[in-house]
């Protein structure tokens, strides 16, 4: 009888101990969101997004967790797929600020970013869009931050590099006819004109599978070279296919979003691309950024399979966390992003980068890092020249 | 002046793949009176099955293709039985179900093979050419199969007893089932028959162009325009309307660029529906 | 007494007079609260419930139309552009964002209903493809791919609709003003519409001038999408192509079809919970769009004839 007593009161000592440990210490969560298209044409990106938010969660938690103010908190991350839809970013902006959430690690598309401005400023939310929108920041939503600059911040240097292999006189730019194209492509026309090159431009139906009619069209005018533009990668891919299919042996470029090695492997291999140039949203292949990957790996038990996208989401990501550490709260949204705009822009893996966007949008809230333009020429690789971040 | 004639050929090659695509979704509308929106779905799941059949297990593409296909029939039969024979009658729940299962086919897609595309070309390469004129040796091989494909439903609906009763069925279900036509049996092969050939063209299809999840979204709004324009329940008409329909698509997008080409496309359909109301070969419908 | 108020009761309809009270009574939920997620999540079934509507009027006749993104984006483009030229007056806008997409239906109709069946139903798929085309090639009106963003508030009676608890107010009324039309015209008009659902040729036989109601569904039904359409640009501020996407009319008609066709308050019942189950599943990442697949899966074979035809079902056998 006496053991049985015993052993209740250990048992029950233990339970009490047990409750009472997430008091000990440890106790807070901290919430943040990942927003992103997850579903459908765009579901990489999406996907890229919420990958970086996890890393960059699970590196603090492996840590100890983030410390905030006296607290040490275990940082989660809820994700929300915004379908690449302005509605559908402005719905993911509430359903995260009910879960309390204050800290929004996307969304990605330019119809999404339009979406989500007004009501993450009215909800009082950080987030950090990665879209290429010609508004994708504006003065008036202090509170809202940019993954990484816009065409208008390299096409010009992709362009003036590309010039170096190839002879071009004249492109002809191709993207899809919604926002994340129209932004883009008219953009990219100022860069081409500013170096002396004619263009012209061609869109095509979101959905669009077989771009063999659009690319006799486009061929129909000589270009010297064609732009995939924003094309997702998929898409990029067969055009290229079709292009040389169809007898084309200029060069093709990008200048848009990253995505050459899928469009490698959908275009059927470099002997295929032949003659490109592109941009690179961080420096060439180098250790630090296959460590992302390598860490990923390590971090979270399985693969990164989004892409380079993911590797451009993360230093945005992890600098929101580091503000909520600096500022000593995750409650007061105005001290964060505060002490987010005052932090220096120092990647462990990006390298040093500087915060861009005062000429662009009026408002320097854009993480700028150094970038690559890639160059492939007669089917080989030339390799990715480092371009320095310049505001 | 080459553009014309390369026009014609796109348009050709596309209109062989719409073919099949529509032919199967007024298939399953004529006979069983369902709206199948998921045909995209079986689209796709042809392009994996075939994807997964040559880099997974290494086999070689013609028997990827053959793989692809008796996989999207068994899943069409599967689901016919289990799934729409209950609610045949309502063709808003069929609808609604087919609906349902095109968002789980393409979530399942997605988890399982992530949203990149997949390296996953035709395995034969390259281009016939003459002067400016060239006609991609895919294509044609795609073609001839495509035409193969439309030969053999032609025979099995008009040559054979199976096909007869399917046929028969579609006429006046009521009348058919008094004769001693079994729906239990039909309706799943024909559901089965369809989807295997929207499996079929995905596995030709997706390695000429892109393998992701997504390819199958526009296959409904094709499937549409071109079975409206064929004339519901008609297989001539939604053969005749499939080429016709890639014609246009092709030389409205070389000569008015990509979205004011569907436009002109959708608003040549439109008019057309007035003055001809149920399609070009089409006979007067069932209400929704 | 009882006898006179029973017959007013039956005409009016029971089902018509419940689905009015519940958007009175929906005027106290932004009074009573100021949760976030309670917000958003009505403000959404709101605009989705007035799309609904518009669904069921045409299905009211056994028609399944695809239009209703279309004419949303008529009537929201209308007050997007009005607010350009500094046109706020809330009654002026309702009254545009109703009349000007009834305008366009008009031809419209007189192209479009002469089809029967499944040739309508994909005919009106057409339509909304169209106009996201017609909102592209037409930048310097509608903004192009970038829309049409910083919608001015709408002002009603002197005060600016500025504030969240406003916004929704202000949903609340336009659901409550699209239930009244929705609820009259199709009781009015309810033999009308039962006569051609059952049987056009039929009915058309024994003197009923189809076209005629025919046309009057479409065009009432085309109104009500443009209040739908107002209300969503009211709640983002922002007038952009991919809310009018054709594809969000197949997100209105499962809301018409799980909630149950037969009845007022079937939309009312499917726009709640669909909406509700695409903001919980929302938060599922890549898995949103198969939970939601799954969700729809269930209740058509659950519920036959939608839930509130369940229920109704459920609750005559009790009876």
């Amino acid at each position: 009888m006496k053991q049985h007593r015993a052993l209740l009161a250990a048992a029950t000592a233990i339970c009490v101990v047990c409750t009472t440990l997430p008091a000990w210490g440890q106790g807070c969560e901290l919430k943040i969101g990942s927003m992103g298209p997850m579903s459908g044409g765009a579901a990489q990106w999406g996907l890229a997004m919420d990958a970086a938010a996890r890393m960059a969660a699970a590196e603090v938690n492996a840590e100890g967790g983030l410390k905030v103010g006296n607290k040490t908190c275990h940082v989660t991350v809820v994700a929300y797929d915004s379908k690449y839809t302005a509605d559908g970013a402005a719905a993911g902006a509430n359903a995260l600020a009910a879960e309390g959430i204050h800290f929004i690690i996307g969304p990605v598309g330019a119809p999404e970013a339009t979406g989500i401005k007004p009501v993450a400023a009215r909800n009082e939310q950080i987030a950090w869009n990665a879209s290429y929108a010609k508004d994708a920041l504006m003065p008036r939503y202090p509170l809202m931050f940019h993954m990484g600059p816009g065409p208008g911040a390299w096409a010009d240097a992709v362009i003036k590099q590309a010039l170096k292999y190839f002879k071009i006189t004249s492109v002809a730019l191709i993207a899809p006819n919604d926002q994340g194209g129209t932004d883009i492509v008219s953009v990219d026309e100022v860069a081409y004109k500013d170096n002396g090159i004619k263009t012209t431009s061609e869109y095509y139906q979101r959905g669009t599978t077989n771009f063999a009619p659009i690319i006799t069209r486009i061929l129909a005018a000589n270009p010297d070279a064609v732009d995939t533009a924003s094309s997702p990668p998929g898409d990029a891919g067969v055009i290229v296919k079709q292009l040389r299919l169809a007898g084309f042996t200029g060069p093709i470029g990008r200048n848009g979003g990253p995505g050459t090695a899928e469009i490698l492997r959908v275009c059927g291999g470099i002997d295929v691309l032949k003659d490109f140039y592109w941009y690179e949203a961080q420096p060439p292949n180098t250790p630090q950024m296959r460590a992302i990957d390598e860490e990923y790996k390590k971090l979270l038990g399985k693969d990164q399979t989004f892409g380079t996208s993911m590797w451009s989401n993360l230093p945005g990501a992890r600098m929101t966390l580091k503000a909520i550490e600096v500022a000593g709260t995750m409650d007061d949204v105005q001290k964060v992003a505060e002490a987010l705009r005052h932090l220096p822009v120092d990647d462990p893996n990006m390298g040093k980068g500087v915060w861009s966007g005062q000429k662009q949008f009026g408002i320097a809230q854009e993480l700028m890092f150094a970038f690559g333009v890639g160059i492939i020429k007669d089917g080989k690789e030339i390799g990715v020249t480092r371009v320095e971040p310049k505001l | 002046m080459h553009e014309f004639l390369e026009a014609g050929i796109i348009g050709v090659s596309l209109g062989a793949q719409y073919a099949l695509l529509a032919l199967g979704f007024t298939l399953i509308f004529g006979i069983l009176g369902v709206v199948n929106f998921a045909h995209g779905g079986f689209y796709m799941l042809g392009g994996y099955v075939a994807y997964s059949c040559v880099s997974g297990l290494g086999l070689p593409y013609p028997l990827a293709v053959l793989v692809a296909v008796l996989a999207t029939a068994g899943l069409g039969w599967v689901f016919e039985l289990l799934l729409i024979e209950r609610l045949i009658d309502d063709h808003l729940a069929t609808l609604m179900l087919t609906l349902a299962l095109y968002l789980i086919i393409s979530t399942g897609v997605l988890v399982v093979f992530g949203p990149i595309s997949m390296e996953f070309t035709f395995p034969v390469a390259g281009a016939l050419r003459a002067g400016p004129i060239y006609v991609p040796r895919e294509n044609l091989i795609v073609l001839a199969v495509c035409l193969a494909a439309i030969l053999a439903v032609y025979l099995v609906l008009f040559r054979t007893d199976l096909g007869r009763a399917l046929r028969a069925l579609a006429d006046d279900r009521a009348v058919g089932m008094a004769l001693g036509l079994r729906p239990r049996l039909l309706f799943p092969a024909a559901f089965a028959l369809a989807t295997g050939l929207a499996g079929l063209t995905g596995a030709l299809v997706t390695p000429i162009l892109a393998l992701a999840p997504g390819v199958g979204d526009p296959v409904l709004a094709t499937s549409f325009i071109t079975v409206i324009l064929g004339g519901l329940g008609s297989l001539g008409g939604a053969a005749l309307a499939a080429f016709i329909v890639g014609i246009v698509e092709a030389y409205t997008s070389v000569y008015f660029g990509g979205s004011a080409g569907a436009l002109v496309l959708f608003v040549l359909v439109l008019l057309l529906l007035v003055f001809r109301p149920t399609g070009l070969l089409g006979r007067d419908v069932r209400g929704a | 007494m009882h006898h006179r108020s029973a017959g007013l009761i039956r005409r009016l309809g029971g089902a018509e007079i419940a689905a009015v009270v519940i958007f009175i009574v929906v005027f106290a939920i932004p009074l009573s609260t100021k949760s976030v997620l309670v917000y958003s999540v009505l403000n959404q079934v709101l605009v989705g419930v007035v799309a609904a509507f518009s669904v069921w009027i045409m299905l009211r006749m056994n028609l399944l139309s695809f239009a209703t993104p279309a004419f949303m984006a008529i009537g929201g483009y209308t007050v997007a552009i009005a607010g350009r030229y500094d046109i706020t007056n809330a009654f002026l806008l309702t009254a545009g964002a109703f009349v000007l997409p009834a305008l366009v239906a008009v031809p419209l109709g007189a192209l479009v209903l002469r089809l029967r069946g499944t040739y309508f139903v994909l005919v009106t798929f057409v339509l909304s493809q169209i106009m996201q085309l017609l909102l592209f090639e037409t930048p310097d009106l509608t903004g192009g791919s970038n829309g049409i963003a910083g919608v001015p508030p709408g002002t009603l009676l002197g005060t600016e609709l500025a504030s969240n608890q406003q916004v929704l107010l202000f949903a609340c009324g336009l659901a409550l003003l699209a239930t009244l039309i929705t609820a009259l015209v199709t009781r009015y008009f309810r033999q009308h519409f039962a006569a051609i659902e059952e049987n056009e040729i039929l009915a058309e036989s024994l003197g009923l001038v189809v076209w005629r109601y025919k046309a009057l569904g479409f065009v009432v039904s085309a109104g009500v999408a443009g209040l739908a359409g107002y209300s969503l640009v009211n709640m983002l501020l922002t007038a952009h192509p991919s809310s009018f996407d054709s594809i969000t009319a197949v997100d209105f008609i499962a809301y018409t079809i799980v909630g149950g066709r037969a009845s007022i308050l079937g939309p009312i019942v499917g726009s709640t919970l669909l909406v509700y189950a695409t903001n919980l599943f929302g938060t599922h990442g890549q898995y949103a769009q198969g939970l939601y697949g799954v969700l729809i899966l269930v209740v058509i074979l659950a519920a036959r004839g939608g839930i509130v035809g369940t229920v109704g079902t459920l609750l005559r056998r009790r009876a």
